[in-house]
Formats: C-alpha cells, sequence, structure tokens
C-alpha cells in the first residue's frame, strides 16, 4: 500500500457515514479514482474545505490493491469554484466538464493533458465575465474547445475531413453548402455513404469548419471570428454526438 | 454457524439497512434488543411507528411537524417577515440550537444537484416564492451550505425573487474563529476579504 502524491478535480461527493464521505477524483496522474475519505464531515477535518465538487486540490492517497475504493489521507485546496455563488451558467456548465470526465475515463486511466485541459476549462469558465448573452458565447466556446480536444486526447475525434467510411474527399461530401454527419459512422459522409447511416444529422459547412477549428489552440474567447460561428448548431452537433458516444444522454444537458 | 431464528434474521436485515450500520453492527444491536427488558425494546418500536405516523412536513415551511403547521410556524413571539432558507430539518435545527435566531424557516428538502438528476422543482422553491408573494416578507436569507452545490442553490432562488421587494441576504463565511491567520488556507482567506464589512 504505497502513499501517491497528486493533482485532482474532485468530480462528486457523497455522504458515506456521518462523519466521512466517498469522493471522485479526476486526478492528474492517475486518472479518475474513488476514495474514501474518513473524517471529511466532522469539523476539524483534515481535508479542510478541499473536498468540494469542482475544487482543484492537492492530494495524498494510499492506492488499495484489488479495491476499486482507495483511502484518501490528505487534501489541500488550491483552487476552488466561485462562479457558483454569481452565475448559474459557468456553474452548470463546470458540472458538464465534469459528468464528461466522469464518463468518459475509466478509473486509473491516467491523462495529464486531459487534466491540465480540464483546469483550464474550469479556471476560464469560474472567470468567465460578461452581459448574459456575451456570457453565453463565451461559454459556449469554452465548452466546445473542451469538447473537441477531450474527443481527440481519448482518441474518439469525429471525423470532419473526409467520408469517414469510403475517404471521398471533402468537396465529394457538400450538398448545397451543408455535409452530411453521421452519427453511427461518427464522421461526415459522402452522398453515397450516408445512405448507410441511419442516423444523419445535416451541418452547415461553417459549423463544420468551426469543430475541426475547435481542436486547435486558436479557438480562442476573445476571437472576434470565432464568436461568429454558428455555435449553438455546433453544440447540438456535439450533444448528439456525445450521447451515441456514451449510449446515454449526460444529466447535465437539460439543466444547460 | 448457528441456525438463528427467523425473526432475528429479519431484525438484522432490517438494521442493517439503516446508514452506517454494518452486517456486524447490525448483529449487535439485534442481540442488545433481544437482551433488554420487553418494554424498553418495545419503546423503541413504539417511537419509529409514531415517528412515521405522525410527523410529516409542516403546511408552510416544511419543517418537521406534527400538526399541520411546525411549532416554529405557530410561535407568534417570533419574527415573522424575516425567512431564513435551509436544505434540512437538520440545519433547521443547528442553527436553532445556536440560538442566534429568531425568525421563520424554509426548509427546502435538498438541493439543486444536476449531476445526481437533482432540478429545483425537486424542491419547494415554488412554495417559498409563494410565500414571499404573499407579501409581509422583509427579507430572505440563505443559509443553503457552504459548497458548491449550496450556493448554485441559493443563487437559482435569488434569481427567482428578484423584482419582489425583498432583501435577499445570505450567511457569513470565512475564517474559522479560533484559527490563526498564516496557517488559513488562502481560498479561505480570498473568500473572508472579499466578504469584508464595515468595522
Ligand atoms: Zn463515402
Ligand atoms: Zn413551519
Amino acid at each position: 500500500m504505497a502513499a501517491e502524491k497528486t493533482l485532482a478535480i474532485v468530480l462528486r461527493v457523497t455522504e458515506f457515514s456521518e462523519t466521512s464521505c466517498v469522493v471522485t477524483l479526476f486526478t492528474q496522474d492517475f486518472g479518475k479514482l474513488s476514495a474514501l475519505a474518513k473524517g471529511a464531515r466532522r469539523p476539524k477535518s483534515p481535508f479542510e474545505a478541499a473536498l468540494d465538487v469542482l475544487s482543484v486540490c492537492r492530494v495524498v492517497f494510499l492506492q488499495k490493491s484489488g479495491d476499486s475504493l482507495h483511502l484518501l489521507t490528505e487534501a489541500k485546496l488550491e483552487r476552488r469554484f466561485r462562479a457558483g455563488a454569481r452565475n448559474l451558467e459557468s456553474l452548470y456548465a463546470a458540472y458538464y466538464v465534469v459528468e464528461l470526465l466522469g464518463r468518459m475515463t475509466d478509473h486509473l486511466d491516467p491523462h495529464p493533458e486531459l487534466f491540465r485541459l480540464a483546469v483550464s476549462t474550469i479556471v476560464e469558465l469560474d472567470s468567465a465575465i460578461g452581459e448574459k448573452h456575451e456570457l453565453h458565447t463565451t461559454i459556449s466556446i469554452l465548452l466546445m474547445r473542451f469538447q473537441m480536444q477531450m474527443l481527440s486526447m481519448l482518441g474518439q475525434a469525429p471525423g470532419l475531413h473526409a467520408c469517414v467510411e469510403c475517404n471521398a474527399n471533402l468537396e465529394e461530401t457538400i450538398d448545397k453548402k451543408r455535409v452530411a454527419f453521421g452519427l453511427n459512422s461518427g464522421g461526415i459522409l459522402c452522398a453515397k455513404c450516408k445512405r448507410n447511416d441511419r442516423r444523419i444529422i445535416s451541418l452547415s459547412l461553417s459549423a463544420l469548419q468551426g469543430l475541426a477549428d475547435a481542436m486547435g489552440t486558436n479557438f480562442g474567447i476573445n476571437d472576434a471570428a470565432v464568436r461568429k460561428l454558428p455555435l449553438g448548431e455546433m453544440r447540438g452537433l456535439l450533444d448528439w454526438y456525445i450521447t451515441h458516444l456514451l449510449g446515454i444522454k449526460p444529466t447535465i444537458l437539460k439543466f444547460l | 454457524m448457528t441456525q438463528l431464528s427467523e425473526s432475528v434474521v429479519r431484525l438484522i436485515d432490517q438494521l442493517s439497512t439503516l446508514p452506517g450500520i454494518g452486517r456486524k453492527s447490525a448483529e449487535r444491536l439485534a442481540y442488545h434488543l433481544l437482551r433488554i427488558p420487553q418494554d424498553d425494546a418495545l419503546a423503541l418500536a413504539d417511537a419509529i411507528r409514531d415517528v412515521k405516523l405522525n410527523v410529516r412536513y409542516c403546511a408552510r415551511c416544511f419543517n418537521l411537524a406534527e400538526q399541520e403547521l411546525c411549532n416554529i410556524c405557530l410561535d407568534p413571539s417570533r419574527t415573522q417577515d424575516v425567512i431564513c432558507v435551509v436544505e434540512q430539518p437538520r440545519d433547521l435545527m443547528a442553527l436553532e440550537q445556536s440560538g442566534g435566531y429568531r425568525g421563520m424557516y424554509h426548509v427546502l428538502l435538498g438541493k439543486i444537484a444536476p449531476l445526481e438528476g437533482q432540478g429545483p422543482e425537486t424542491l419547494t422553491i415554488d412554495k417559498l416564492v409563494q410565500r414571499v408573494k404573499q407579501g409581509n416578507v422583509r427579507e430572505v436569507i440563505m443559509a443553503t451550505n457552504p459548497n458548491v452545490e449550496g450556493d448554485g442553490t441559493a443563487l437559482y432562488i435569488s434569481n427567482m425573487l428578484q423584482g419582489l421587494n425583498v432583501i435577499i441576504s445570505k450567511l457569513a463565511r470565512g475564517i474559522t474563529q479560533g484559527s490563526i491567520l498564516e496557517l488559513t488556507n488562502k481560498e479561505i482567506l480570498a473568500d473572508a476579504i472579499s466578504e469584508r464589512r464595515p468595522f
């Protein structure tokens, strides 16, 4: 039983007993894991206020072999998510990040890059400001960038550059400035191949280009061209795509 | 292992469904109940029966009550135009034990926890809005738990109460009394600074 140190995002905290709770963490070095935090619900808890959803903390845990529940021995709060007291849209978007980390990754399957992406997304969501409409645009961009880059890091990115079935080039997939996106095939389809996918979503060319761009580093919230993209259409497609991948509609979607 | 009687097995099964009670503890409790005088054991059974048959939620504030309204709602000596919003009856009890509050309450019976599928419609928020709309409420104090979900719940409610001509406040938070400043977590310290008040 070795003591391991790492950084973690708190995904979930559930009451376990009068004084203890079970936390699900997404850690930088070990991926997702669940751990028992004894005494966490006591007033003078060794975990201070670190064990709250969306908090980033430095943790020490004892890895139990052959058991999915590890033992958390220390947690120091590095960053608390504050936007929940200010704007609900940021909060719910951050909840969505947490839900996706929980659903898309496996226990003890480390993805340090994804961890860094998630922390920076949560930090940006927390500090996003602006009046309602502006804020909505900013949050859409942040969420979309997170989703596309996460999918790419996990090897699950949709195929956006050629027909995913026969590799016909992009021009052959365009019909009246739109392309067909096949959910079962996981990407765009040419006129011939789209007959074989029963779940087709029609996508505008600018949405297609926007989704491809979201995987890159230049997809910034202050970029005027990015802010003019059909963000609603892009988010809609991603919601369908992720729901299809997971086989279940993420719980947060009905709140977003 | 000896064969236990059917009734004892049933008792152990029931006890082990209680929170924090594992199989071993349930067995220990069952043997204890077998040993004590019949009257004592039946008093416990009666107490469980009474609480389930007689206790319900107060029709106004959703605190635990034995009649239509709870003892707090029925107490005319309390300040009537201030409502303190809490998540659970146990939070209300904690505030009552503090002795620092003499107003009314509203118990949400939960919190908004979208990740657990708990939306605002599962709480008593609409009843709170109704109470405020009926008038005679000067202030609503948000006393949800000081964590992300509690804050989100309080924010949702304060949005619902916007424009209803009522003061909305929330519990102070920050540094624990009796702690040491230089050892306080910097995030907690930041909260305390941003929520400072006039001396
Ligand atoms: Zn094709
Ligand atoms: Zn009442």
